[in-house]
């Protein structure tokens, strides 16, 4: 009896879970909830319910772009840090940080001298954001064109030192060494502009610019050993290197950035690479390289155009299919779809391929993958008209490639 | 920007020999390249800065031994006295008589210390040491309060002994017994004075000197700061220091409850012993009759409603009861006459307009129908005007709110150690309040509104929150019948009633509250923003005047004939609908 309950009850679960199944059951949600600000606890004191009151109407104000209602409540909410709760008041201290700077942001009437005045208080409030406040500030000094000032709060912040606290914040110590070297670059870029504009050379100027150099170039070298992102502080600091023709240390940092397997795959840093190498009339081997490994990254980038004229000026015929593939690939991506140079450059291809005799079998080869979706892509009736209409030239360029890229299908993109 | 604060210090550091000052943190110089700090510290230039509670107080010779940095010595019973006679001023100002203050308030705080044993006694409640005189003192100077003068010798302690006290005067607290008052022993007697009991006492006071703010009122001047109650001890003379534990003791970060209060002025009643009160007179303001006038006036209803009102306060024999507390001395009990004003407006109400969510509406749109000329009352014009006004309100008491500033100048901090940080906090707090106050243009602080009795005004004035409804009449609601004026309404509806526990039950509101009929609760909620209670306070108050009605024996036996000019008595007819039985007595 007992085994008969057991095999019953395991086919009613199951009809229980069908009919769950059907229904519109009640499932729990998976989102995450938002941990509300602005909740109302059990003991509240009037002092709590006042501060909970302002920065919900500072929060509507906020949503709804009442920039002056949102000021005017910002005003009554400080004597929030006079909470006798620790928590509270450092949760505030950020939000008070925070929504501070969002409204001078928009403000009609505020001024620099206010946007200082609350970074000043704001850092030093508390050690948790002394760094983030100092860089944000400096950011806001040079948005607005005080580079100076900028890079005086930077050296300040780098010399801070908090125990145990900015031994944590490391990466925040990384990131102020690294703007404060960008912005030595652009004092220098200045003071080389400036000193290029006199006739005479004034020696001390020129000490100057050289100490820049300087304290740019220890710190930037620290920081790009660090993996990461750092597309502008690398740009600035080869340009320097180039202006002093320290070239040797220019390739190793470039290639460094580019080869280096610790750091993220960055395409810009193989442009970089290349840009400069052509700047030096590299040869045309060592430009093949890079761009191979480009290629692999990023098909559809906007030097595979030269990457391919480089592939077809060379000498082995290996080197002119491929400069095919890479064509047809750039023309995979949509973006490339109107773009004249790059159907020209495939019609070149197409006539250099046409010298060899099994260039059919090599055609049909790479478009073998191709077939299904290419005559949707670019040789419908539809992209017939609007070639015709917008870009004639090119219309002629597709029409004459209709034939040998897709043999076996009749389209209907024809010339005239 | 710390090249400003260590200009001109140009001395090389001891250890390394550099010329490279910081500033750090706590504001002491220290040199950038070895960090090390001297004893130097920055001179504060900071306009704004506030020095804070440690103050150089007056120094001045006489037998009393002052310490000059600390003031003198003082206990806890002094301070509340201060703080008393500021809010009694207070009230003075705005016009209460003062017999309130000299004859009434004073005998309660002396009765009280008295009782309490902390002063006017053989054997005061704290410290022994302090040699405290005994009740021949000195009456008539007893009433100055307002004078620091040889009144303070009676609670303060004599000179002679201030040699062995001094050495045990707590370093924790600028009063002298603040520890002791927290102590466990004297909690438990629960005599001690707090800042809530200021509030209790002088509700007892206007009450027995049958003054017609009612505590509804009293909360709502202390809410909007025309009597001192947060921060009142900022007002205390300055010899009187406050330190440490006293803060523990004086600062309060909210304004009690209507219930709070209440609650506390019966238990202070049966502290006291009181005698009985004197009787409140039909004609005081304080009476239902004459206050449910000034509550109909608010909320914008006829006049003629008035007649009504008074009717069920005779039924319900409260106009009797009420003329004197009653001085059970197990159970005193305080009347609430603004809560019960406002129940017997609402029981009227649900008598002649049934608020069933039907019966109202009915009958305001026979009103509309047959009303040719606009002088009969509507009660959906009335609910419209009053909703809108009410939301209005609303808001404007949330932005009040969102805008109040607790905190005060001279703060008060449990511990020295808490002390630096909160004081620095304070004035980050004052520099991002100044600069926003420059840029909105908008100085912090809300406005000082005028106090008055009334929350709404209704009128034709600019300001007005809508046109009055006073002068309508009530024709559509009653008729003469035999003569007689009886509401078109003939049916009442009750809550359910169940039996529950006496002592553990506060309140069923919100249970009950999703299956009242939403004009009823409506109404409830506008009464309660006009008194600031609780909804389900003022509904316990409702029940309460209908059981009473209920019960009452006067409207089978006497039938009483008025000769006045206003139609003779009603004969409402009700029926009560209690759905379970037992009703809890």
């Amino acid at each position: 009896m007992d085994d008969l309950e057991k095999e019953l009850r395991p086919l009613d679960d199951l009809e229980d879970s069908s009919d769950d199944n059907s229904s519109i059951g009640i499932k729990k949600s998976k989102l995450p909830l938002v941990n509300p600000i602005c909740e109302e606890t059990l003991k509240e004191t009037g002092f709590h319910r006042s501060t909970r009151g302002c920065l919900e109407q500072i929060r509507d104000a906020l949503l709804h772009h009442r920039w002056q209602e949102a000021a005017e409540y910002m005003a009554c909410y400080p004597q929030m840090l006079e909470n006798t709760t620790h928590s509270a008041v450092q949760q505030s201290k950020e939000l008070i940080w925070r929504i501070s700077t969002e409204i001078l942001h928009h403000h009609p009437n505020s001024r620099l001298e206010d946007y200082n005045n609350i970074y000043e208080r704001m850092k030093h409030s508390g050690v948790k954001h002394y760094l983030m406040i100092c860089l944000e500030h400096s950011f806001h000094l040079m948005l607005n064109g005080h580079i100076e000032d900028a890079k005086h709060q930077l050296s300040v912040a780098e010399s801070w030192r908090h125990g145990k606290e900015s031994a944590a914040q490391y990466q925040n110590t990384k990131l102020i060494q690294a703007y404060r070297s960008l912005l030595d670059y652009i004092i220098w870029c200045d003071k080389k502009f400036t000193h290029s504009k006199t006739d005479h050379h004034d020696t001390g100027d020129n000490q100057d610019m050289h100490s820049y150099f300087r304290q740019a170039s220890v710190n930037l070298k620290e920081i790009l050993k660090n993996p990461g992102v750092w597309d502008p502080f690398i740009l600035s600091y080869v340009e320097m290197l180039e202006f002093y023709e320290d070239h040797e240390e220019a390739l190793k940092v470039l290639n460094d950035y580019a080869y280096d397997d610790t750091f993220p795959p960055n395409p810009n840093a193989h442009v970089y690479l290349y840009q400069y190498l052509k700047r030096h009339n590299a040869t045309d081997k060592k430009l093949i390289k890079v761009l191979k490994v480009l290629h692999v990254l990023v098909p559809s980038h906007e030097l595979m155009l030269e990457y391919s004229s480089l592939l077809l000026q060379s000498e082995k015929k290996s080197d002119h299919q491929k400069a095919l593939g890479v064509i047809l690939e750039m023309l995979d991506f949509a973006c490339w779809r109107g773009n004249l140079d790059v159907w020209k450059r495939l019609k070149a291809i197409i006539q250099k391929l046409q010298l060899q005799e099994d260039w059919k079998d090599v055609v049909s080869e790479k478009m073998a993958a191709r077939k299904d979706w290419w005559p949707a892509l670019h040789f419908t009736r539809f992209h017939a008209s609007k070639d015709s209409e917008e870009n004639p030239e090119l219309k002629e360029v597709k029409a004459s490639l209709t034939k040998i890229l897709c043999p076996d299908l009749t389209l209907k993109y024809s010339a005239g | 920007m710390d090249d400003e604060h260590t200009a001109g210090f140009r001395e090389p550091c001891a250890q390394c020999a550099a010329v490279d000052w910081g500033v750090s943190d706590e504001g002491r110089f220290y040199c950038r390249s070895c960090h090390n700090v001297i004893e130097r510290t920055r001179e504060v230039v900071d306009p704004n800065f506030t020095p804070g509670s440690t103050r150089i107080s007056t120094i001045s010779r006489g037998s009393r031994t002052k310490r000059p940095e600390r003031g003198r010595q003082w206990m806890i019973c002094e301070g509340f006295q201060f703080i008393l006679r500021n809010q009694a001023d207070a009230l003075l100002r705005l016009g209460v008589s003062p017999n309130f203050k000299d004859d009434v308030l004073c005998q309660l705080w002396r009765l009280y210390l008295q009782k309490s044993r902390q002063a006017f006694t053989h054997n005061p409640v704290t410290s022994s040491k302090f040699k405290v005189r005994g009740l021949d003192s000195d009456s008539d100077s007893a009433a100055e309060l307002s004078v620091v003068s040889a009144n303070e010798t009676n609670l303060s302690c004599t000179a002679e002994s201030n040699a062995e006290s001094s050495s045990e005067w707590s370093l924790c607290s600028g009063s002298v017994d603040a520890s002791s008052y927290l102590s466990a022993r004297l909690r438990r007697t629960r005599g001690l004075m707090s800042m809530m009991k200021t509030l209790a006492l002088i509700h007892l006071a206007l009450i027995w000197s049958a003054e017609t703010l009612t505590l509804s009122d009293l909360l709502r001047l202390v809410n909007e700061g025309h009597v001192p109650y947060v921060n009142a001890y900022e007002e205390l003379p300055d010899e009187m220091k406050l330190e440490g534990k006293d803060a523990l003791i004086f600062r309060v970060e909210a304004v009690p409850s209507h219930q709070t209060v209440h609650k506390e002025a019966e238990t202070l009643l049966l502290f006291l012993q009181l005698p009985a009160f004197p009787p409140v007179s039909r004609q005081s303001l304080l009476h239902p009759s004459l206050l449910s006038l000034r509550y109909l006036m608010d909320a914008n209803l006829p006049d003629e409603l008035h007649l009504w009102v008074c009717r069920l306060v005779e039924r319900t024999g409260m106009a009797d009861e009420t003329l004197h507390v009653s001085d059970r001395l197990l159970r005193p009990v305080l009347p609430r006459y603004d809560v019960q004003a406002a129940a017997l407006i609402i029981v009227t109400m649900k008598l002649l307009f049934g608020l069933d969510d039907h019966t109202e509406w009915d009958l305001s749109n026979q009103t509309g129908d047959q009303d040719d000329t606009g002088d009969l009352f509507n009660l959906r014009r009335w609910y419209r005007l009053l909703q809108a006004a009410l939301i209005r309100a609303q808001q404007r008491r949330d932005r009040r709110i969102a805008r109040k500033q607790w905190k005060a100048k001279k703060p008060l901090y449990d511990n020295k150690r808490e002390k630096y940080s909160m004081i620095k906090n304070k004035r980050i707090a004052e520099q991002v309040q100044s600069c926003f106050e420059r840029l909105s243009s908008c100085p912090v602080g809300v406005d000082r509104i005028n106090p008055s009795s009334f929350r709404f005004c209704w009128g034709d004035e600019d300001g007005a929150d809508g046109p009055s409804l006073h002068q309508k009449k009530l024709d559509g609601v009653v008729t003469l019948k035999l003569d007689v004026l009886t509401p078109l309404n003939s049916t009442y509806w009750h809550p359910a009633l169940k039996a529950c526990k006496l002592r553990s039950c506060s309140s069923h509101y919100s249970e009950v509250e999703p299956t009242l009929p939403r004009t009823f609760v409506w109404l409830l909620q506008l009464f309660s923003f006009l008194l600031d209670v609780k909804p389900a306070y003022l509904y316990e108050e409702v029940l309460k005047v209908e059981r009473r009605a209920i019960n009452s024996k006067t409207h089978r036996r006497k039938r009483r004939r008025t000769r006045a000019k206003t139609p003779a008595e009603t004969k409402a007819k009700t029926r009560t609908r209690t759905q379970r039985g037992q009703e809890n007595r």
